[in-house]
């Protein structure tokens, strides 16, 4: 029982039950079904790159590029969608996973075969996606109107009355978990994050593994471009600025170290509801709009503080107690 | 025969690691690998390894010619390796230690925990180990890790299994729990090479040595057709008559003692005292308390309860550099972490702890700092190529001794060491334990943990034997034997 409470997931989870209550006093509205229902198709998005973006973490890496590479992604089917607006919308998500990948598998290139570490080189790519845009678009907008009708419906279809998008991203959840938890690739992402040397000695090749986990991150970001489009109905040159951020916050705060080896699928989940929820609370309870900023900022270090010091290692025992 | 290298040599910038050195491994047997450090052994591992390429020399294993271009080569080859560190994933289980990189797949692809999980659990119970499959490796003890190495080499169905210092950090009980599941494996038909520091072992474990001496093969023999003494000369390439060179200094009053020191779940009663000139050993299994009532004492961790006095008057240590401006220095086991910052030069490391005393108003004297380390370094003996080199790149004997020299800049009067010569050669090793009976001569008195026997036998005057957290006897080393000491520090007395 005592482990239970003590699990950094368990505490997550309690964290943002606490969150929901609260608020819920202040705003009795904002837990509603629907309203419950419209944050968890907000945080969607987050859920996914979180969790791809904690692939990369996990081998010590972190991919900064995902928001440049998800507009850019974003930015050539809409592009691609006014000329040819009658190609089926099947097309367009194959297509921007495609170039995501692309894009990752770049950044994959860059750090393990040319060795330009990977702060760097996804700093650059962050630049290079993000200035492809204005190069492929002109500097101009797509608008919501210039969408085909076919490649906005998928979004707005419902299951059980939740949204494509929050049904997509429980899809994502189990594939991740699948894949961290039950193949051979995901248990070798946690050897090599764990113990880099060590993992070269039982023959895990890290530059394969690099290459794969950067395409992977790519793989989801342009995923998350058809759906950060099709969402909001519009394409420009600074959709998504700066959300690599939190993608990033929401890996940490969901307790994956970014030391490497270490963090689950659900912490990571937990931790990108979280912050999708503070984001979506805190102006349902009436703050002001220049304080919510800096709250949120204080609500997630406060949630790492407890998650981690609640989890800190206890002493070994030596003696034994009579 | 099993192995049989052949004029293996390799060359480093320049520098011959291995010259046409030969080595045979025979079926089914036990082969030490013997040299100090700089020899040649884990240059030779690393080659079986995959990890280095040999520049020339050849290879054969099971009478077939073959080479070995990556690590997933020496594995798939049936050859594994147990390394002293630094091989675990010490968060993840046991279970998932052993199977790594070897993972049991269902017909779907996914990874089948459940059959795993029951290996392991038959593996350790075949091999007597009381380990939970469940555990993390970082809730292990250093005897336990081993144990799941070998394990993993079993699972990989390895022939060939060498182990790099397997005792180095282990506890005579679980050194012997070790030997156990060695013979064990020769009985499977394993051979192993073995290597050590510790003579004795090799002599009561092995079939077989091979002596390598700056790169060069010395002897290859039967363990039979020699002796301690004999190994000795093969590597030392002289003759070494007096392993510990224990100055006779008169011993003086008392300087420092403890009284009821206690912390809880670590250690309780302690009671003891240290005279001027004196060497306290400290003696215990692995984990039996000593190495956390030193960092107690130096203020690294808090006292639940106790004193401490030092000259007589009560002292008060809330922090190391409490204890440092007593006097009191605390030499840690993990140099490499602890003791030193490897990217700095030698002589930024020695007056890295009196910063203070080189320094007027803040700012750094560097004529100070450089009389300061250039003394030190010619009273150790610290081999650098130039003033400004890197610690990093000096030999471990030579970094032992720059973390000595800091503190000693520091002008100690108690100076805690702990296990002050694990897993350096036996040349630097007798340095070590010359320069003890020197600091004592100076009137220092000297705490040493050493999970050694001969070493506490060889340079204390008395030795504190503790069990579980607890002192079992303070004996004084001429009225006492190994037997008794082993027993009191295994409990059973």
């Amino acid at each position: 029982m005592k482990k239970i409470l003590l699990n950094r997931d368990f505490i997550l989870f309690s964290i943002i039950l606490i969150i929901l209550i609260a608020v819920g006093f202040a705003n009795p509205l904002f837990i509603t079904p629907k309203s419950i229902s419209d944050v968890l198709t907000d945080t969607s998005i987050l859920i996914i790159l979180a969790l791809s973006q904690m692939i990369v973490i996990l081998i010590r890496a972190i991919d900064l590029s995902v928001a440049s590479n998800l507009a850019l992604s974003g930015m050539l089917i809409s592009l691609l969608s006014t000329v040819h607006p009658e190609l089926p919308v099947y097309y367009f998500i194959a297509l921007s996973c495609v170039i995501g990948t692309i894009l990752g598998v770049l950044n994959g290139i860059s750090i393990a075969i040319l060795k330009v570490p990977f702060i760097v080189t996804t700093l650059g790519t962050l630049s290079i996606y993000r200035g492809l845009i204005y190069f492929v678009s002109d500097g101009k907008q797509v608008y919501s109107n210039e969408f085909s009708e076919d490649f906005l419906a998928l979004i707005h279809f419902k299951f059980l009355s939740l949204s494509f998008l929050f049904w997509l991203a429980v899809v994502v959840f189990i594939l991740i978990y699948v894949l961290l938890n039950h193949t051979r690739f995901g248990r070798n992402l946690y050897s090599l994050g764990g113990n880099p040397d060590a993992a070269k000695y039982i023959g895990v090749n890290e530059n394969k593994y690099i290459i794969m986990a950067y395409s992977l991150s790519g793989f989801f970001a342009g995923l998350c471009g058809y759906l950060w489009v099709a969402r909001y109905s519009v394409a420009s040159t600074q959709i998504a600025i700066g959300f690599e951020l939190t993608v990033i916050s929401a890996c940490v705060v969901g307790g994956i170290s970014v030391m490497g080896g270490v963090g689950t699928v659900l912490g990571c989940v937990l931790g990108a509801l979280l912050i999708g929820l503070i984001r979506n609370a805190l102006p349902a309870v009436d703050i002001s709009q220049f304080w919510q900023l800096a709250i949120s900022g204080g609500i997630i270090l406060l949630a790492i503080i407890i998650n981690t010091k609640t989890e800190q290692r206890k002493e070994k025992t030596i003696m034994v107690e009579n | 025969m099993k192995l049989e290298l052949k004029n293996i040599s390799k060359n480093f910038h320049g520098v011959k690691a291995l010259q046409n050195v030969d080595f045979q491994l025979q079926e089914n047997s036990i082969h030490a690998l013997l040299g100090e450090n700089g020899a040649g052994k884990s240059t030779l591992v690393k080659i079986l390894c995959g990890v280095y390429q040999p520049d020339s020399g050849i290879i054969n294993l099971n009478n077939k010619q073959q080479s070995i271009p990556d690590p997933s080569a020496s594995l798939s080859l049936g050859i594994s390796a147990i390394h002293q560190e630094s091989v675990m994933f010490d968060e993840l289980s046991v279970t998932e230690n052993v199977f790594i990189g070897n993972h049991i797949t269902k017909s779907n692809g996914l990874v089948d925990w459940g059959l795993m999980q029951d290996k392991t659990n038959q593996l350790l119970k075949d091999l007597e180990a009381n380990i939970e499959p469940n555990e993390k490796i970082k809730d292990l003890s250093i005897a336990q890790r081993h144990i799941v190495q070998i394990s993993r080499s079993l699972i990989h169905d390895a022939d060939i299994v060498i182990m790099d210092e397997p005792t180095a950090s282990l506890s005579q009980k679980e050194i012997n729990e070790l030997y156990t599941i060695i013979r064990n494996l020769k009985k499977q038909n394993k051979s192993i090479i073995f290597i050590s520091h510790k003579l004795d072992e090799v002599i009561e474990v092995c079939d077989e040595f091979t002596v390598l001496r700056d790169g060069e093969l010395i002897k290859s023999d039967s363990i039979q057709n020699t002796n301690k003494d004999q190994l000795i000369t093969y590597m030392a390439g002289r003759e070494v008559n007096q392993i510990f060179p224990k100055n006779n200094v008169t011993i003086e009053n008392e300087i420092f003692e403890v009284r009821n020191l206690f912390k809880k779940t670590q250690f309780k009663d302690i009671n003891f005292n240290l005279r001027k000139k004196e060497i306290l050993g400290f003696y215990g299994l692995v984990g039996s308390g000593r190495t956390e009532i030193m960092k107690s004492i130096f203020g690294i961790t808090k006292l639940d309860e106790g004193e401490i006095l030092f000259k007589d008057q009560k002292i008060l240590i809330r922090k190391p550099s409490d204890a440092i401006d007593q006097g009191i220095v605390y030499l840690s086991e993990e140099r490499q972490q602890l003791g030193m910052t490897g990217l700095m030069s030698v002589k930024d490391n020695i007056n890295m702890a009196v910063m203070d005393r080189n320094s007027n108003f803040y700012v750094m004297n560097t004529l100070k700092e450089i009389k300061n380390s250039s003394a030190m370094q010619e009273k150790l003996n610290i081999k650098v190529s130039y003033w400004s080199q890197l610690t990093q790149s000096l030999s471990g004997g030579n970094q032992q001794k720059t973390v000595i020299a800091k503190w000693l800049s520091t002008k100690p009067e108690v100076l805690i060491l702990d296990e002050p010569t694990k897993g350096i050669d036996v040349r630097s090793k007798s340095a070590v334990h010359e320069f003890m009976g020197e600091l004592v001569e100076e009137g220092m008195s000297i705490m040493m943990i050493s999970s050694e026997l001969p070493e506490i036998l060889g340079m204390c005057d008395r030795v504190v034997v503790m069990y579980k957290g607890l002192i079992k006897d303070i004996l004084n080393v001429k009225e006492t034997s190994s037997e008794q000491i082993v027993k009191l520090a295994s409990g059973e007395s």
